[in-house]
Protein backbone atom coordinates (compact mmCIF):
# COMPACT_ATOMS: atom_id res chain seq x y z
CA UNK A 1 0.00 0.00 0.00
CA UNK A 2 1.31 3.39 -0.65
CA UNK A 3 2.65 5.67 1.76
CA UNK A 4 0.41 7.95 1.67
CA UNK A 5 -2.84 6.05 2.18
CA UNK A 6 -3.85 6.61 5.69
CA UNK A 7 -6.84 4.28 6.34
CA UNK A 8 -6.19 1.01 5.24
CA UNK A 9 -8.92 -1.26 5.90
CA UNK A 10 -12.56 -1.18 8.02
CA UNK A 11 -13.04 -3.99 10.77
CA UNK A 12 -16.11 -4.32 12.96
CA UNK A 13 -16.39 -3.60 16.40
CA UNK A 14 -17.78 -5.08 19.26
CA UNK A 15 -21.21 -3.18 18.50
CA UNK A 16 -21.71 -4.14 14.97
CA UNK A 17 -20.68 -0.34 13.82
CA UNK A 18 -17.76 -0.08 11.35
CA UNK A 19 -15.15 1.61 12.78
CA UNK A 20 -11.75 2.80 10.75
CA UNK A 21 -8.70 1.16 11.36
CA UNK A 22 -6.04 4.00 11.01
CA UNK A 23 -2.21 3.43 9.23
CA UNK A 24 -0.16 4.02 12.55
CA UNK A 25 1.64 7.99 12.35
CA UNK A 26 4.49 5.73 13.21
CA UNK A 27 4.20 3.22 10.40
CA UNK A 28 3.97 6.74 8.56
CA UNK A 29 6.92 7.43 9.79
CA UNK A 30 8.56 4.51 8.93
CA UNK A 31 7.46 4.59 5.01
CA UNK A 32 8.49 8.45 4.83
CA UNK A 33 11.65 7.70 6.62
CA UNK A 34 12.65 4.63 3.55
CA UNK A 35 11.09 7.24 0.66
CA UNK A 36 13.12 10.22 1.86
CA UNK A 37 16.14 8.08 2.68
CA UNK A 38 16.36 6.51 -1.05
CA UNK A 39 16.78 9.71 -2.32
CA UNK A 40 18.65 11.86 0.10
CA UNK A 41 21.80 10.45 1.22
CA UNK A 42 22.31 12.69 3.99
CA UNK A 43 19.18 11.19 6.13
CA UNK A 44 20.46 8.91 8.49
CA UNK A 45 18.36 7.61 11.47
CA UNK A 46 19.15 7.33 15.03
CA UNK A 47 16.90 5.23 17.22
CA UNK A 48 16.97 4.48 20.98
CA UNK A 49 15.81 0.86 21.17
CA UNK A 50 12.31 1.23 19.64
CA UNK A 51 10.65 1.24 16.39
CA UNK A 52 13.18 -0.94 15.05
CA UNK A 53 11.20 -3.40 13.11
CA UNK A 54 8.82 -1.07 11.58
CA UNK A 55 11.92 0.80 10.36
CA UNK A 56 13.96 -2.51 8.83
CA UNK A 57 12.91 -1.57 5.14
CA UNK A 58 14.99 1.86 5.60
CA UNK A 59 17.64 -0.17 7.24
CA UNK A 60 17.84 -2.21 4.25
CA UNK A 61 17.38 0.39 1.61
CA UNK A 62 20.10 2.33 3.41
CA UNK A 63 22.55 0.71 4.44
CA UNK A 64 24.94 2.08 7.01
CA UNK A 65 22.47 5.32 7.62
CA UNK A 66 20.30 3.03 10.53
CA UNK A 67 21.81 2.54 14.13
CA UNK A 68 20.03 1.41 16.53
CA UNK A 69 22.23 3.16 19.32
CA UNK A 70 20.15 1.54 22.28
CA UNK A 71 19.08 3.23 26.10
CA UNK A 72 21.70 6.23 25.91
CA UNK A 73 19.46 9.07 24.85
CA UNK A 74 21.83 11.73 25.67
CA UNK A 75 24.68 10.76 24.13
CA UNK A 76 22.26 9.19 20.40
CA UNK A 77 20.79 13.45 20.23
CA UNK A 78 25.05 14.57 20.80
CA UNK A 79 26.02 12.09 18.09
CA UNK A 80 22.93 12.89 15.91
CA UNK A 81 24.24 16.33 16.34
CA UNK A 82 28.15 15.51 15.72
CA UNK A 83 26.84 13.69 12.54
CA UNK A 84 25.15 17.02 11.64
CA UNK A 85 28.56 18.51 12.41
CA UNK A 86 29.83 16.50 9.25
CA UNK A 87 27.02 17.38 7.19
CA UNK A 88 24.42 14.56 7.60
CA UNK A 89 20.67 15.07 8.29
CA UNK A 90 19.42 13.42 11.56
CA UNK A 91 16.37 12.32 12.78
CA UNK A 92 16.75 10.94 16.32
CA UNK A 93 13.91 8.76 17.39
CA UNK A 94 12.41 7.53 20.44
CA UNK A 95 10.41 8.00 23.78
CA UNK A 96 9.35 11.82 24.36
CA UNK A 97 10.23 12.54 27.34
CA UNK A 98 13.79 10.97 26.73
CA UNK A 99 14.45 13.10 23.92
CA UNK A 100 13.16 15.99 25.33
CA UNK A 101 13.03 16.36 28.41
CA UNK A 102 16.23 13.94 30.06
CA UNK A 103 18.23 14.97 27.16
CA UNK A 104 17.48 18.38 26.99
CA UNK A 105 20.91 20.32 27.67
CA UNK A 106 22.68 18.49 24.63
CA UNK A 107 19.04 19.68 22.44
CA UNK A 108 20.50 23.11 23.74
CA UNK A 109 23.71 22.76 23.54
CA UNK A 110 25.07 20.74 20.56
CA UNK A 111 22.36 21.45 18.10
CA UNK A 112 20.80 24.88 19.05
CA UNK A 113 24.05 26.65 20.49
CA UNK A 114 26.21 25.49 17.70
CA UNK A 115 23.07 25.83 15.06
CA UNK A 116 23.21 22.16 14.18
CA UNK A 117 19.95 20.92 12.02
CA UNK A 118 18.40 17.55 12.73
CA UNK A 119 14.98 16.17 13.58
CA UNK A 120 13.86 15.09 17.06
CA UNK A 121 10.77 12.69 16.17
CA UNK A 122 9.27 11.49 18.93
CA UNK A 123 6.56 8.92 20.12
CA UNK A 124 4.49 8.82 22.78
CA UNK A 125 3.07 12.19 23.27
CA UNK A 126 1.49 13.46 26.22
CA UNK A 127 -1.11 10.29 27.77
CA UNK A 128 -0.15 7.92 24.87
CA UNK A 129 1.61 5.26 27.44
CA UNK A 130 -1.52 6.22 29.42
CA UNK A 131 -0.60 3.07 31.81
CA UNK A 132 3.27 3.41 32.26
CA UNK A 133 2.76 7.07 34.54
CA UNK A 134 4.39 10.39 34.81
CA UNK A 135 7.89 8.74 33.75
CA UNK A 136 6.86 8.03 30.26
CA UNK A 137 4.34 11.06 29.52
CA UNK A 138 5.62 14.20 28.37
CA UNK A 139 3.25 17.26 28.22
CA UNK A 140 6.29 20.08 28.77
CA UNK A 141 8.05 19.24 24.82
CA UNK A 142 6.82 22.47 22.75
CA UNK A 143 7.71 24.60 25.64
CA UNK A 144 10.72 23.34 26.23
CA UNK A 145 12.20 23.26 22.29
CA UNK A 146 10.53 26.80 21.88
CA UNK A 147 12.55 27.89 24.69
CA UNK A 148 15.47 27.21 22.62
CA UNK A 149 16.59 29.11 19.22
CA UNK A 150 16.87 27.51 16.02
CA UNK A 151 14.24 25.54 16.28
CA UNK A 152 10.91 24.58 14.84
CA UNK A 153 7.77 22.38 16.29
CA UNK A 154 5.59 20.30 14.55
CA UNK A 155 2.83 18.25 16.18
CA UNK A 156 1.38 16.04 12.50
CA UNK A 157 -1.76 14.50 14.11
CA UNK A 158 -2.48 12.38 10.79
CA UNK A 159 -0.23 10.15 8.42
CA UNK A 160 -0.75 12.90 5.43
CA UNK A 161 0.73 15.91 7.99
CA UNK A 162 3.47 13.94 9.28
CA UNK A 163 5.01 12.54 5.68
CA UNK A 164 4.15 16.49 3.98
CA UNK A 165 5.29 18.46 6.79
CA UNK A 166 8.23 16.16 7.48
CA UNK A 167 9.21 16.48 3.24
CA UNK A 168 8.37 20.44 3.46
CA UNK A 169 11.05 20.76 6.78
CA UNK A 170 13.38 18.05 7.49
CA UNK A 171 16.63 19.58 6.06
CA UNK A 172 16.25 23.24 6.28
CA UNK A 173 19.27 23.71 8.59
CA UNK A 174 16.81 23.75 11.75
CA UNK A 175 16.63 21.62 14.51
CA UNK A 176 12.89 20.20 14.35
CA UNK A 177 10.36 18.07 16.77
CA UNK A 178 8.09 16.08 15.47
CA UNK A 179 5.79 15.29 18.45
CA UNK A 180 4.18 12.16 16.82
CA UNK A 181 1.17 11.32 18.70
CA UNK A 182 -0.63 7.38 18.35
CA UNK A 183 -3.85 8.98 18.08
CA UNK A 184 -5.34 10.71 14.77
CA UNK A 185 -7.77 13.25 14.64
CA UNK A 186 -9.33 11.53 11.86
CA UNK A 187 -10.39 14.44 9.28
CA UNK A 188 -9.88 14.98 6.42
CA UNK A 189 -7.82 17.61 5.10
CA UNK A 190 -6.85 19.19 1.89
CA UNK A 191 -3.67 18.64 1.04
CA UNK A 192 -2.81 21.65 -0.32
CA UNK A 193 -3.95 23.44 3.14
CA UNK A 194 -0.96 21.32 4.99
CA UNK A 195 2.39 23.78 4.46
CA UNK A 196 4.59 24.29 7.30
CA UNK A 197 4.09 27.19 9.22
CA UNK A 198 0.39 27.37 8.44
CA UNK A 199 -2.76 27.25 10.50
CA UNK A 200 -5.76 25.90 8.74
CA UNK A 201 -8.79 26.76 9.02
CA UNK A 202 -11.50 23.94 9.19
CA UNK A 203 -14.97 25.82 9.34
CA UNK A 204 -16.06 29.40 9.45
CA UNK A 205 -18.01 31.03 12.46
CA UNK A 206 -18.60 34.43 13.70
CA UNK A 207 -18.81 33.85 17.74
CA UNK A 208 -16.30 31.91 18.81
CA UNK A 209 -12.93 30.95 17.45
CA UNK A 210 -11.53 27.09 18.94
CA UNK A 211 -8.37 27.00 18.02
CA UNK A 212 -6.84 23.36 18.36
CA UNK A 213 -3.84 21.11 17.39
CA UNK A 214 -3.35 17.84 18.03
CA UNK A 215 -5.91 14.61 17.76
CA UNK A 216 -8.18 16.75 19.84
CA UNK A 217 -9.28 18.02 16.72
CA UNK A 218 -11.37 15.14 16.41
CA UNK A 219 -13.68 15.84 19.62
CA UNK A 220 -13.34 19.52 18.68
CA UNK A 221 -15.00 18.81 15.69
CA UNK A 222 -17.87 17.01 17.57
CA UNK A 223 -18.25 19.60 20.10
CA UNK A 224 -18.84 22.33 17.63
CA UNK A 225 -21.85 20.35 15.67
CA UNK A 226 -23.15 19.81 19.18
CA UNK A 227 -22.49 23.58 20.36
CA UNK A 228 -24.10 24.36 16.90
CA UNK A 229 -27.33 22.95 17.60
CA UNK A 230 -27.81 25.82 20.38
CA UNK A 231 -26.23 28.62 18.29
CA UNK A 232 -22.95 28.57 18.70
CA UNK A 233 -21.19 29.74 15.13
CA UNK A 234 -17.70 28.22 15.71
CA UNK A 235 -14.50 29.18 13.75
CA UNK A 236 -12.31 26.17 13.95
CA UNK A 237 -8.84 26.65 13.50
CA UNK A 238 -6.13 23.55 13.39
CA UNK A 239 -2.63 23.88 14.06
CA UNK A 240 -0.23 21.72 13.01
CA UNK A 241 3.03 23.77 13.13
CA UNK A 242 3.84 25.06 16.97
CA UNK A 243 6.80 26.66 15.89
CA UNK A 244 6.71 29.24 13.85
CA UNK A 245 2.77 29.81 14.78
CA UNK A 246 0.92 31.19 12.20
CA UNK A 247 -1.13 34.13 14.16
CA UNK A 248 -2.55 35.64 10.88
CA UNK A 249 -5.04 33.48 10.62
CA UNK A 250 -5.82 33.56 14.71
CA UNK A 251 -5.56 37.37 14.83
CA UNK A 252 -7.89 37.55 12.25
CA UNK A 253 -10.37 35.11 13.23
CA UNK A 254 -10.24 36.60 17.03
CA UNK A 255 -11.00 40.26 15.80
CA UNK A 256 -13.70 38.82 14.62
CA UNK A 257 -15.28 36.22 17.39
CA UNK A 258 -13.96 38.07 20.28
CA UNK A 259 -14.13 34.92 21.85
CA UNK A 260 -11.45 31.84 21.53
CA UNK A 261 -11.09 28.84 23.26
CA UNK A 262 -7.54 26.85 22.62
CA UNK A 263 -7.51 23.05 23.52
CA UNK A 264 -3.98 21.21 23.70
CA UNK A 265 -2.70 18.13 25.32
CA UNK A 266 0.42 20.30 26.61
CA UNK A 267 0.84 22.05 29.71
CA UNK A 268 -0.92 24.91 29.85
CA UNK A 269 2.04 27.13 30.46
CA UNK A 270 4.49 27.26 27.22
CA UNK A 271 1.99 25.77 25.11
CA UNK A 272 0.11 27.00 22.25
CA UNK A 273 -2.66 29.25 24.18
CA UNK A 274 0.29 31.07 25.94
CA UNK A 275 1.66 31.75 22.48
CA UNK A 276 -1.69 32.47 21.60
CA UNK A 277 -2.61 35.60 24.49
CA UNK A 278 0.71 36.98 23.70
CA UNK A 279 -0.30 36.80 19.53
CA UNK A 280 -3.69 38.31 20.48
CA UNK A 281 -3.14 41.00 23.83
CA UNK A 282 -3.56 43.88 21.41
CA UNK A 283 -6.56 43.01 19.94
CA UNK A 284 -8.35 43.99 23.33
CA UNK A 285 -11.92 43.24 24.51
CA UNK A 286 -11.63 39.27 24.30
CA UNK A 287 -12.50 36.68 25.93
CA UNK A 288 -10.00 33.79 26.78
CA UNK A 289 -10.29 30.10 27.86
CA UNK A 290 -7.75 27.20 27.35
CA UNK A 291 -7.92 23.39 28.14
CA UNK A 292 -4.92 22.10 28.61
CA UNK A 293 -2.81 20.56 31.76
CA UNK A 294 -1.93 22.25 34.94
CA UNK A 295 -0.07 19.47 36.77
CA UNK A 296 1.19 15.66 37.09
CA UNK A 297 -1.25 13.36 36.36
CA UNK A 298 -0.85 10.54 38.45
CA UNK A 299 -4.26 8.35 37.16
CA UNK A 300 -4.11 5.12 35.10
CA UNK A 301 -6.16 3.79 32.45
CA UNK A 302 -6.75 4.61 28.68
CA UNK A 303 -5.29 7.33 27.01
CA UNK A 304 -9.04 8.65 26.39
CA UNK A 305 -9.98 8.48 30.10
CA UNK A 306 -6.60 10.67 31.41
CA UNK A 307 -7.30 13.34 28.62
CA UNK A 308 -11.42 13.41 29.95
CA UNK A 309 -10.10 13.87 33.23
CA UNK A 310 -8.74 17.28 32.63
CA UNK A 311 -11.43 18.19 30.30
CA UNK A 312 -9.88 17.06 26.99
CA UNK A 313 -13.08 15.54 25.40
CA UNK A 314 -16.17 16.39 23.49
CA UNK A 315 -18.08 16.84 26.94
CA UNK A 316 -15.21 18.55 28.16
CA UNK A 317 -14.88 21.55 25.55
CA UNK A 318 -18.93 21.50 25.47
CA UNK A 319 -19.00 22.42 29.00
CA UNK A 320 -15.83 24.69 28.92
CA UNK A 321 -17.14 26.45 26.16
CA UNK A 322 -20.84 26.70 27.47
CA UNK A 323 -19.70 27.54 31.31
CA UNK A 324 -17.17 30.26 30.36
CA UNK A 325 -18.63 32.15 27.40
CA UNK A 326 -21.77 34.09 26.74
CA UNK A 327 -22.69 33.45 23.58
CA UNK A 328 -23.95 37.16 22.44
CA UNK A 329 -25.37 35.93 18.83
CA UNK A 330 -27.28 32.76 19.63
CA UNK A 331 -30.28 34.04 17.62
CA UNK A 332 -33.26 32.15 17.52
CA UNK A 333 -31.75 29.07 18.39
CA UNK A 334 -32.28 29.46 22.01
CA UNK B 1 57.59 22.33 27.44
CA UNK B 2 55.60 25.36 26.25
CA UNK B 3 56.54 27.83 28.91
CA UNK B 4 56.00 30.70 26.18
CA UNK B 5 52.58 29.25 25.58
CA UNK B 6 52.17 29.02 29.43
CA UNK B 7 53.33 32.73 29.76
CA UNK B 8 51.31 34.06 27.34
CA UNK B 9 47.70 32.40 29.05
CA UNK B 10 49.10 33.94 32.47
CA UNK B 11 48.88 37.46 30.50
CA UNK B 12 45.78 36.62 29.20
CA UNK B 13 44.15 35.54 32.52
CA UNK B 14 45.43 39.05 34.11
CA UNK B 15 44.38 40.99 30.95
CA UNK B 16 40.99 39.61 31.03
CA UNK B 17 40.45 39.26 34.37
CA UNK B 18 39.04 35.47 34.23
CA UNK B 19 40.40 31.97 33.62
CA UNK B 20 41.56 28.34 34.60
CA UNK B 21 45.36 28.73 34.99
CA UNK B 22 45.93 25.28 35.78
CA UNK B 23 43.55 23.48 33.93
CA UNK B 24 44.79 24.89 30.85
CA UNK B 25 48.48 24.44 32.17
CA UNK B 26 47.75 20.10 32.48
CA UNK B 27 46.85 19.96 28.20
CA UNK B 28 49.03 22.67 26.71
CA UNK B 29 51.60 20.24 26.33
CA UNK B 30 49.28 17.30 24.80
CA UNK B 31 47.92 20.51 22.50
CA UNK B 32 51.14 21.49 21.09
CA UNK B 33 52.12 17.95 20.13
CA UNK B 34 48.87 17.80 18.62
CA UNK B 35 48.80 20.58 16.48
CA UNK B 36 52.48 20.26 15.91
CA UNK B 37 53.22 17.14 14.68
CA UNK B 38 49.57 14.94 14.16
CA UNK B 39 46.76 17.04 12.97
CA UNK B 40 45.79 17.90 9.32
CA UNK B 41 44.37 21.41 9.25
CA UNK B 42 44.16 24.88 7.24
CA UNK B 43 43.80 27.72 8.90
CA UNK B 44 42.68 29.64 6.14
CA UNK B 45 39.99 27.82 5.59
CA UNK B 46 39.49 26.18 8.92
CA UNK B 47 36.07 24.55 7.63
CA UNK B 48 38.26 22.54 5.15
CA UNK B 49 37.06 19.17 4.64
CA UNK B 50 39.91 16.74 5.16
CA UNK B 51 40.56 18.42 8.16
CA UNK B 52 41.36 16.36 11.48
CA UNK B 53 39.03 17.25 13.95
CA UNK B 54 40.15 18.23 17.53
CA UNK B 55 37.38 18.45 20.33
CA UNK B 56 37.88 20.01 23.61
CA UNK B 57 35.79 17.90 26.01
CA UNK B 58 36.37 19.71 28.64
CA UNK B 59 36.05 23.19 27.54
CA UNK B 60 37.62 24.99 30.76
CA UNK B 61 40.88 24.07 29.75
CA UNK B 62 40.26 26.52 26.31
CA UNK B 63 43.13 29.20 27.04
CA UNK B 64 45.56 26.33 26.10
CA UNK B 65 43.86 25.66 22.84
CA UNK B 66 43.62 29.26 21.91
CA UNK B 67 47.26 29.76 22.04
CA UNK B 68 47.59 26.79 20.05
CA UNK B 69 44.95 28.20 17.55
CA UNK B 70 46.69 31.50 17.62
CA UNK B 71 50.61 29.75 17.30
CA UNK B 72 49.31 27.94 13.77
CA UNK B 73 47.50 30.90 12.57
CA UNK B 74 43.95 30.51 13.41
CA UNK B 75 43.96 33.13 15.58
CA UNK B 76 45.44 37.00 16.09
CA UNK B 77 47.44 38.31 18.75
CA UNK B 78 44.61 40.93 18.73
CA UNK B 79 42.13 38.09 19.02
CA UNK B 80 43.95 36.86 22.36
CA UNK B 81 44.41 40.45 23.55
CA UNK B 82 40.73 40.43 23.83
CA UNK B 83 40.10 37.50 26.33
CA UNK B 84 36.68 37.87 28.15
CA UNK B 85 36.17 41.16 26.77
CA UNK B 86 33.29 42.68 25.27
CA UNK B 87 33.71 42.71 21.41
CA UNK B 88 36.15 40.02 21.92
CA UNK B 89 35.82 36.40 20.32
CA UNK B 90 37.46 34.35 23.09
CA UNK B 91 35.79 33.57 26.27
CA UNK B 92 36.34 30.94 29.40
CA UNK B 93 34.75 28.30 27.14
CA UNK B 94 35.23 28.08 23.57
CA UNK B 95 32.17 29.34 21.02
CA UNK B 96 32.09 27.23 17.93
CA UNK B 97 30.05 29.92 16.11
CA UNK B 98 33.12 32.12 16.99
CA UNK B 99 36.48 30.73 16.98
CA UNK B 100 37.99 29.34 13.70
CA UNK B 101 38.97 26.24 14.67
CA UNK B 102 37.23 25.09 17.39
CA UNK B 103 35.26 22.48 16.21
CA UNK B 104 32.41 22.50 19.54
CA UNK B 105 31.28 24.51 21.83
CA UNK B 106 32.17 23.13 25.29
CA UNK B 107 31.60 23.89 28.89
CA UNK B 108 29.25 22.07 30.18
CA UNK B 109 31.29 18.59 30.62
CA UNK B 110 30.20 15.42 28.79
CA UNK B 111 28.85 16.90 25.99
CA UNK B 112 32.62 17.07 23.38
CA UNK B 113 32.07 13.16 23.86
CA UNK B 114 29.54 12.20 22.27
CA UNK B 115 29.82 14.56 19.92
CA UNK B 116 33.11 13.37 18.78
CA UNK B 117 31.18 10.25 18.50
CA UNK B 118 28.88 11.47 16.11
CA UNK B 119 31.67 13.32 13.83
CA UNK B 120 33.57 9.89 14.25
CA UNK B 121 30.33 8.21 12.95
CA UNK B 122 29.72 10.65 10.13
CA UNK B 123 32.97 10.19 8.78
CA UNK B 124 33.48 6.82 9.11
CA UNK B 125 29.77 6.92 6.91
CA UNK B 126 31.17 8.46 4.33
CA UNK B 127 34.53 6.78 4.05
CA UNK B 128 36.47 9.15 4.66
CA UNK B 129 40.13 8.76 6.68
CA UNK B 130 39.91 12.54 8.83
CA UNK B 131 40.86 11.64 12.50
CA UNK B 132 38.95 12.98 15.52
CA UNK B 133 40.88 13.10 18.54
CA UNK B 134 38.72 14.61 21.61
CA UNK B 135 40.33 15.79 24.91
CA UNK B 136 38.62 14.13 27.87
CA UNK B 137 39.10 15.18 31.73
CA UNK B 138 39.26 12.64 34.44
CA UNK B 139 36.96 14.70 36.54
CA UNK B 140 34.69 14.84 33.56
CA UNK B 141 34.87 10.98 33.15
CA UNK B 142 32.21 11.32 36.49
CA UNK B 143 29.67 12.16 33.29
CA UNK B 144 27.34 9.15 32.17
CA UNK B 145 27.37 10.38 28.43
CA UNK B 146 31.48 9.54 28.92
CA UNK B 147 30.56 5.94 29.18
CA UNK B 148 27.79 5.67 27.30
CA UNK B 149 29.48 7.17 24.32
CA UNK B 150 32.93 5.46 25.10
CA UNK B 151 30.37 1.99 24.50
CA UNK B 152 28.85 3.62 21.38
CA UNK B 153 31.78 4.25 19.97
CA UNK B 154 33.56 0.62 20.52
CA UNK B 155 30.23 -0.90 19.50
CA UNK B 156 30.30 0.80 16.38
CA UNK B 157 34.24 0.23 15.85
CA UNK B 158 34.94 4.25 15.62
CA UNK B 159 38.85 3.21 15.09
CA UNK B 160 39.23 6.44 13.70
CA UNK B 161 38.34 7.77 16.73
CA UNK B 162 41.08 8.94 19.69
CA UNK B 163 40.42 10.02 23.13
CA UNK B 164 43.11 11.59 25.13
CA UNK B 165 42.23 11.63 29.14
CA UNK B 166 43.57 14.48 30.52
CA UNK B 167 44.38 12.31 33.96
CA UNK B 168 45.13 14.97 36.39
CA UNK B 169 43.73 13.42 39.38
CA UNK B 170 41.06 16.29 39.63
CA UNK B 171 38.67 12.95 40.15
CA UNK B 172 40.38 11.82 42.97
CA UNK B 173 39.42 14.79 44.34
CA UNK B 174 35.83 13.02 44.96
CA UNK B 175 35.51 9.66 43.47
CA UNK B 176 38.97 8.63 42.75
CA UNK B 177 39.62 6.54 39.57
CA UNK B 178 42.54 4.27 40.48
CA UNK B 179 41.66 1.93 37.87
CA UNK B 180 41.21 4.64 34.65
CA UNK B 181 42.93 2.67 32.22
CA UNK B 182 41.18 -0.49 33.16
CA UNK B 183 37.97 1.47 32.60
CA UNK B 184 38.98 2.59 29.04
CA UNK B 185 39.79 -1.28 28.08
CA UNK B 186 36.47 -2.64 30.14
CA UNK B 187 34.97 -0.44 27.27
CA UNK B 188 36.77 -2.01 24.77
CA UNK B 189 39.15 0.19 23.41
CA UNK B 190 42.68 0.22 23.03
CA UNK B 191 43.92 2.20 25.72
CA UNK B 192 48.01 3.23 26.89
CA UNK B 193 49.15 5.19 29.54
CA UNK B 194 51.16 8.15 28.69
CA UNK B 195 53.10 11.24 30.78
CA UNK B 196 51.27 14.09 29.43
CA UNK B 197 53.68 16.60 29.84
CA UNK B 198 56.70 14.60 27.41
CA UNK B 199 56.37 15.68 24.24
CA UNK B 200 58.68 12.45 23.21
CA UNK B 201 55.58 10.29 24.80
CA UNK B 202 52.85 12.35 23.34
CA UNK B 203 54.36 11.66 20.04
CA UNK B 204 55.24 7.86 20.29
CA UNK B 205 51.55 7.39 21.53
CA UNK B 206 50.05 9.62 19.33
CA UNK B 207 52.36 7.82 16.26
CA UNK B 208 51.25 3.98 17.42
CA UNK B 209 47.36 4.96 16.94
CA UNK B 210 46.32 3.14 13.95
CA UNK B 211 43.02 5.89 13.22
CA UNK B 212 41.41 3.11 10.99
CA UNK B 213 37.89 2.86 9.98
CA UNK B 214 37.22 -0.48 11.53
CA UNK B 215 38.93 -1.37 15.02
CA UNK B 216 38.13 -0.63 18.31
CA UNK B 217 38.62 3.19 19.42
CA UNK B 218 41.98 4.50 21.13
CA UNK B 219 42.46 6.05 24.15
CA UNK B 220 45.29 7.68 25.68
CA UNK B 221 45.63 8.58 29.20
CA UNK B 222 47.68 11.10 29.67
CA UNK B 223 49.30 11.62 33.53
CA UNK B 224 49.34 15.26 33.95
CA UNK B 225 49.88 17.83 36.71
CA UNK B 226 47.22 20.39 37.22
CA UNK B 227 49.18 23.64 36.89
CA UNK B 228 52.17 22.00 35.32
CA UNK B 229 55.40 24.05 35.50
CA UNK B 230 54.56 26.48 38.12
CA UNK B 231 55.15 24.62 41.71
CA UNK B 232 52.41 27.30 43.74
CA UNK B 233 49.62 26.53 40.95
CA UNK B 234 49.90 22.90 40.52
CA UNK B 235 47.81 20.53 42.75
CA UNK B 236 43.97 21.20 43.04
CA UNK B 237 43.98 24.21 45.55
CA UNK B 238 42.79 28.07 45.49
CA UNK B 239 43.86 28.04 41.90
CA UNK B 240 41.16 26.83 39.76
CA UNK B 241 39.52 29.66 38.71
CA UNK B 242 41.75 32.37 40.25
CA UNK B 243 43.50 35.04 38.65
CA UNK B 244 47.19 36.17 40.24
CA UNK B 245 47.51 39.37 42.38
CA UNK B 246 50.93 41.27 41.13
CA UNK B 247 52.94 39.84 43.92
CA UNK B 248 51.62 35.75 42.57
CA UNK B 249 51.81 37.36 38.66
CA UNK B 250 55.90 37.83 39.34
CA UNK B 251 56.28 34.48 40.94
CA UNK B 252 54.39 32.60 38.78
CA UNK B 253 55.86 34.32 35.58
CA UNK B 254 60.09 33.46 37.03
CA UNK B 255 59.16 29.74 37.60
CA UNK B 256 58.19 30.01 33.85
CA UNK B 257 61.01 31.92 32.84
Amino acid sequence: MAPQDTQRTGIQNNHGGIILKLKKIRQQFADTMLEVGQKDPNLVVLIGDISHFVLQPFAKACPGRFYNIGICEPTIVSMAAGLAKTGFCPVVHTIAPFILERSFEQIKLDFCYQKLQGNLITVGSAFDYSNLGCTHHCYSDFALMKLLPNTQVVYPASCQEFNMLFKQTYNNTYLTLFRVPEQQHEQKIDPSLIQFGKAVKLSEGNNLTIVVTGPQLKNVMEAKNILSETGWDIEVIYVHTLLPLDLTLIRESVKKTKKVLVVEEHNRFGGLGDDILHGIYDIGEIQFQSIAIDTFVHDYGTYEHLCSSIGLSTEGIVKSVQNNFKNSNKGAYV
Amino acid sequence: MNKEHRRKIVDMVISGKDGHIPSAFSIIDIISVLYKNFLKFNAKNHMWEDRDYFILSKGHGCLALYVILKEHGFLTEHDLSMFCKPGGILGEHPDCTKVPGAEASTGSLGHGMPFAVGIALGLKIRNKSNRICVLVGDGECHEGTIWESANVANNLRLGNLCVIVDWNGSAAQLMPFDDLPAKWRAFGWQTTVVDGHSEEDLKVAFSKVQFNSHGAPTAIIARTIKGKGVPMLEGHGIWHHKIPNEQEYKIIMEALS
